[in-house]
């Protein structure tokens, strides 16, 4: 029996054993889930919880919110990929206000979108770290990750000189 | 713990906030493996940013001397075209590239190179540092080089007559700088712009040369073609049979060049030998302009038409008509043929056919300087207009208002056009946007001839009623390599 691809609710469980219910479509914004659900058969998946080992509760519950609101979106091929890769790191509106977590959550998200196959999030993820990186001096960059600088003094000055050709002149 | 928060002062929980906030931080770069640190790079195209993010730690450092980042950023600043340089150096002896040699006052020879090989120009302007060993060395010279070119760089100006001789060709060559003038004069400096000899032996202006290694071709108002060995300044051959001016000169390989006359015809010359060896009749007026690709020469005519030959058996294959006036310029890239008139167009023609493809319409006055690359044609007219053409669609991609009077000179690459005008100013302009990036010399009372290489750019022009060169280069200083 072909089962409606539209209405068929698909579950998730997370590595505590939290279990979300969603639409197909929006668990299959991750390829990693819409390969498995193919393997397995429409059946199988009725009346099962696919497990998602390596997300907790909180990044499970953020990475299908996220899913949720794109579940519209045009599936990126691999070409639409790379001129989105080409593009700049702007980010829509919606997609900057849910990021903004803390780094934390920020790199479990990341980690989460890589492991799922969710090229589109791990994007905007990755986007939003680049742009907490741009403009910033070395000590800035240091303050906003909380980076020891293990550097030498005259490490760091050689690094320095290395690298002063790219400064404005 | 939400309790306790609420019965704090702001002061502590200034404290608690300060004590706290940086418990929240962490290094992306040591929490994310190596292949997510590096597809954040890859959303960073500003190299100053990456040069920073390298100063961070150790661990930032390491990353960022990963290759991958900055051959990514080769292919964001598009700056593929010499990559080859990256890869084991390609050998490109200069001896078979002669056409990389600029001829800005006719439709260039650059058209020839392809965007896979390695400009000979390039190699020599270069050969003076090693070769880069990795994409961030090698992105780092094609930055540096970019912003000399925007805003950088180093001249020498240099007097080359005390009155204002007007110079009729200037080339750049692997080896040297060659300028003709009207006073029969033609100048030889070395890469840097140092004089290393003058050539004399014209009786009267010298209007058409072509250099081809050592060896430099000739002509002007005395009729005669004469060939130079630009290495002792000796002069091989003065090759006679032209009957008034000898406007335009082309070669097609190291023993043959081709001259085009006021006296209607072009003569096919044996230099090595010094004779004559074919004569191409046909044209009814002045032979203004010429091109070679191959076996195949083209020409451009004041009796309104342009003509294709065989050079082997020295005959017309197709004489191109439609133009209603004078033709003034000339490019052939082995297909298409693209010629400026008087009538103010310029015709888009297929070589094997004779067919004019494509009329383009804009200027409003002599189209008299053009080039060819890839799908890309630029004109420049007495209209003091520059416009940039796409062939595939036969239109004005970007019509710049350049010079107040007529564009006496213009070249382009895949990067930028350089302009030069009457009203004494050079113009370098961003071939993609249109957008002027500067100006480069300081201003004088006209340009006669401008030619650049990737790193180098040369001028000649009237300043102070005198005839200077002003040798540009973009070459990053040594130290900062």
């Amino acid at each position: 029996m072909a089962t409606d691809k539209s209405t068929q609710r698909v579950h998730l469980q997370s590595n505590e054993g939290m279990v979300i219910e969603v639409d197909r479509v929006v668990a299959e914004r991750s390829m990693l889930i819409k390969n498995l659900i193919e393997d397995l058969g429409d059946e199988a998946i009725e009346n099962q919880a696919i497990p998602i080992p390596n997300v907790n509760d909180p990044v499970l519950r953020k990475v299908v919110e996220w899913c949720e609101h794109h579940r519209n979106d045009a599936q990126t091929t691999a070409d639409d990929d790379n001129d989105n890769r080409k593009k700049t790191t702007d980010i829509d509106e919606w997609d900057q206000k849910f990021m903004q977590v803390d780094q934390e959550m920020l790199f479990e998200i990341i980690l989460a979108a890589n492991y799922l196959d969710i090229k589109a999030l791990l994007d905007v993820g990755c986007k939003t770290v680049a742009n907490m990186i741009k403009g910033k001096s070395p000590e800035e960059i240091r303050k906003t990750f909380n980076i020891t600088n293990d550097f030498t003094p005259e490490e760091e000055e050689q690094i320095r000189r290395e690298n002063e050709w790219a400064e404005d002149r | 713990l939400a309790e306790l928060l609420d019965l704090c002062t702001s002061a502590q929980l200034s404290f608690v906030h300060q004590f706290v906030s940086p418990l929240l931080k962490k290094d992306p770069f040591t929490t994310l493996p190596d292949e997510l640190c590096l597809r954040i790079l890859s959303f960073i195209d500003d190299p100053k940013v990456l040069a920073r993010a390298s100063q961070v730690s150790r661990r930032w450092r390491d990353l960022l001397s990963d290759d991958m980042t900055w051959k990514n950023l080769c292919v964001k600043h598009d700056y593929q075209r010499s990559l080859s340089e990256v890869q084991p150096a390609l050998d490109v002896p200069s001896e078979s590239k002669p056409e990389a040699s600029s001829q800005p006052g006719d439709a260039s020879g650059s058209a020839l190179l392809t965007s896979t090989s390695l400009p000979a120009t390039f190699a020599a302007s270069t050969a003076s540092r090693p070769a880069p060993r990795s994409y961030k060395s090698h992105f780092k010279q094609r930055y540096l080089v970019d912003a000399a070119w925007r805003s950088g760089g180093r001249n020498v100006t240099r007097n080359i007559t005390q009155d204002g001789g007007v110079v009729t060709s200037l080339h750049l060559t692997p080896k040297y700088i060659v300028v003709a003038l009207d006073n029969a004069k033609i100048h030889v400096f070395d890469t840097e712009g140092n004089a290393l000899r003058t050539l004399q032996g014209h009786v009267m202006g010298v209007w058409a040369m072509v250099p081809w290694d050592d060896i430099l071709v000739s002509g002007g108002c005395d009729r005669d073609v004469r060939v130079w060995d630009l290495s002792t300044g000796a002069c091989l051959h003065t090759l006679r049979g032209h009957t008034s001016t000898v406007r335009c000169l082309k070669m097609s390989d190291a023993n043959t060049a081709i001259s085009g006359s006021r006296d209607t015809t072009l003569r096919i010359w044996d230099i090595k030998a010094g004779v004559c060896k074919n004569v191409l009749v046909g044209h009814q007026a002045s032979v203004r302009c010429l091109e070679i690709k191959g076996d195949i020469v083209v020409s451009g005519s004041y009796d309104a038409t342009a003509k294709v030959w065989s050079i082997s058996e020295g005959r017309c294959l197709h004489t191109l008509q439609g133009h209603y006036s004078h033709i003034y310029a000339i490019a052939f890239d082995g297909q298409r043929v693209a010629t400026g008139s008087l009538d103010t167009s310029v015709r888009i023609w297929n070589v094997h056919t004779g067919e004019c493809q494509a009329i383009l319409q804009g200027h409003t006055s002599l189209v008299g300087q053009l080039q060819m690359r890839g799908g890309t044609l630029v004109t420049g007219g007495s209209d003091g207009s520059v416009r940039v053409w796409s062939l595939e669609r036969a239109c004005a991609i970007h019509r710049l208002a350049a010079h107040d009077n007529s564009v006496t000179s213009l070249q382009f690459d895949d990067t930028r056009v350089v302009s030069g005008g009457s009203d004494g100013r050079v113009k370098i302009w961003d071939l993609k946007t249109g957008q002027l990036v500067r100006e480069l010399v300081t201003q004088g009372e006209a340009v006669w001839r401008v030619a650049f290489e990737d790193e180098k750019c040369v001028a000649m022009a009237l300043k102070n009623g005198r005839t200077v060169m002003e040798v540009w280069s973009f070459s990053p200083p040594q130290e900062l390599l």
